[in-house]
């Protein structure tokens, strides 16, 4: 009987003396980790909710800061927040603006000019509400801030446009190689994008709560058909390719391993099945609307949040080389000698 | 076209960690990065037990991964077929990193120098520019480039690629089992192609990444 013990630079057995990136095993990536799961997590908040504030015509009515739409003004806070966490988060901030230069094949550099476009475009739309110290200096500008006219509406397009790739880059860059069969499937930027505009449904009916304005039944019903979608689709990528090497190491830690519990019962339990079954019970029930776009809103950050955590930390590349398993290629006349 | 590559026959390897070295001592690569060690694991069960090594580094794919993946730019392929890390343009965004499914590349965090602990502090501006490929960046990714510095030496002094020692990866040179080959995929009399005419058709590490490596194998165990 022969059996193949794969070294992992510990234990009895002789060691591999070397790093663990060149470990024979299944390796678990450990580059990107919370800082990352936070900074998707805000991109697809903030674009998101611009979205969702536009196309639900929501940026009025529910408040506003220096005369910015409250909406506008926590998309604007998430994004530069999320961006200024990955900046930090870069081995070289001083040289983050480098990220734009590679637009021909990289997700990242994408994701970058998309923020950028977005906030720029963005910030230009809502200039004209901008109120300081009871003036206007900008209300000349010859576009309506929410979008009425021409040159509202071509900016808001511009922006949502914008919003969109914001929504998704970050689940392309986790897609598009190879290297981690878990990652690499068109599952994860679906379940980013499916997450973000759940979450930022919620978030805009949580505004609407605290600005005393209704939440209507057809949010409740949008929030429940994205969040059984997003349901759909991670059930999907779960029973999809499990038995790939590294991603069935992906599952096993998913489903049976240490991070059974955050994923089985926060992420997909707390943070995606309930909210859903609450926000079609919602639509159906005028009086405890409030009260469950608030539970719903806290369930789907979090789970939204732990959803990329859990991706990330379960990013696990398969062996480099599996070995066929035979005896000692020693064993011979000479083994010994 | 030429298109630098390297063979290696993983029967012939002996496990001694001499290319480990080497390749550390040529490149002075920051202290946990380790730019071609020789992977060991066990087979069999005592007293029929034996070691099996296997020699990795960047298998400089044709569709590399990491060149895609990078946001700066700073990895590039070479017209040669090398990849190549700038570390002065990196951002150190780790993209290369995930993207890579050899694990081959590798961030300086701001722990460990380049130099010996205890050594007198030498900047790496004071580097003098024959040794450009051992200055390293703190911040940023760095990574095996086939000696690149030696290869282009060798062309412009008129030395054979892959035979002359001045012009071939440290790793080959110092190899005692003589297991790696490095030469022109691309020209069907280099040694690389005749050794793989010789030996059977080459193997790569992860085929299901369709990375076209120009690192390439035989006797894989």
């Amino acid at each position: 009987m022969t059996a193949i013990s794969m070294q992992s630079g510990g234990g009895s057995a002789p060691q591999n003396v070397f790093m663990d990136q060149f470990d024979l095993a299944a390796r678990t990536q450990r580059v990107w980790d919370i800082n990352h799961a936070i900074w998707f997590t805000l991109m697809g908040l903030g674009g998101g909710v611009f979205l969702v504030g536009r196309i639900l015509n929501l940026t009025e009515g529910l408040g506003s800061l220096l005369g910015i739409p409250n909406v506008d003004v926590v998309s604007f806070v998430a994004i530069a927040v999320g961006g200024a966490i990955l900046v930090a988060d870069l081995g070289r901030p001083l040289q983050a603006w480098r990220a734009f230069v590679n637009v021909r094949t990289s997700w990242i550099s994408w994701g970058a000019w998309s923020d950028l476009i977005f906030l720029v475009v963005a910030g230009l739309l809502v200039l004209p509400a901008l109120s300081l110290g009871g003036s206007e200096p900008f209300s000349g500008l010859g576009w309506d801030p929410h979008g009425g006219d021409g040159g509202g509406l071509a900016l808001e397009i511009v922006a949502g446009v914008a919003a969109v790739v914001v929504m998704t880059y970050a689940g392309a860059v986790l897609a598009r190689p190879r290297a981690i069969p878990y990652w690499n499937s068109p599952a994860v930027p679906l379940q980013f994008l499916l997450s973000s505009a759940a979450m930022s449904v919620a978030v805009v009916m949580l505004i609407e709560v605290i600005a005393g304005e209704p939440v209507s039944t057809g949010q409740m019903v949008l929030l429940g058909v994205l969040t059984a979608a997003l349901a759909v689709t991670v059930v999907v990528h779960l029973l999809t390719r499990t038995d790939a090497p590294g991603k069935a190491q992906s599952l096993e830690r998913l489903l049976r391993g240490q991070h059974r519990f955050v994923f089985v019962w926060v992420v997909c339990a707390a943070g995606t099945a309930v909210p859903a079954v609450l926000a079609f019970a919602g639509a159906g029930a005028a009086g405890a609307r409030d009260a469950l776009a608030v539970i719903c809103c806290l369930l789907l950050v979090v789970g939204g949040f732990l959803l990329r955590l859990m991706t990330l930390r379960v990013g696990i590349y398969p062996p480099v080389h599996i070995p066929s398993v035979r005896g000692p290629r020693s064993a011979g006349p000479t083994a010994g000698g | 076209m030429t298109r630098w590559g390297m063979v290696i026959d993983a029967a012939r390897c002996v496990g001694c960690q001499a290319c480990t070295v080497a390749c550390k001592t040529e490149n002075q690569s920051p202290l946990d990065a380790w730019y071609a060690p020789v992977v060991e694991w066990e087979v069999g069960e005592f007293p029929d037990a034996t070691l099996n090594y296997l020699p990795v580094l960047c298998n400089h794919c044709e569709d590399a991964p990491c060149v895609t993946a990078c946001p700066s730019g700073a990895l590039t392929r070479r017209d040669d077929g090398i990849v190549m890390a700038d570390e002065e343009v990196c951002i150190g965004s780790r993209a290369c990193m995930t993207a890579c499914p050899y694990g081959a590349l590798h961030f300086f965090e701001d722990r460990g120098t380049v130099a010996v602990e205890g050594a007198p502090a030498e900047s790496a501006e004071s580097v003098p520019e024959r040794y450009a490929h051992q200055r390293h960046v703190r911040g940023a990714v760095s990574k095996c480039t086939y000696c690149a510095h030696k290869i282009d030496f060798g062309l412009e002094n008129g030395l054979e690629v892959g035979v002359h020692p001045l012009a071939t990866p440290a790793c080959v040179v110092t190899c005692p089992a003589e297991c790696r080959i490095f030469g022109d995929l691309d020209d069907p009399d280099s040694n690389v192609s005749q050794y793989l005419a010789g030996h059977g058709p080459p193997e790569v590490l992860r085929p299901d990444a369709k990375t076209l490596p120009s690192t390439q194998y035989v006797g894989l165990p």
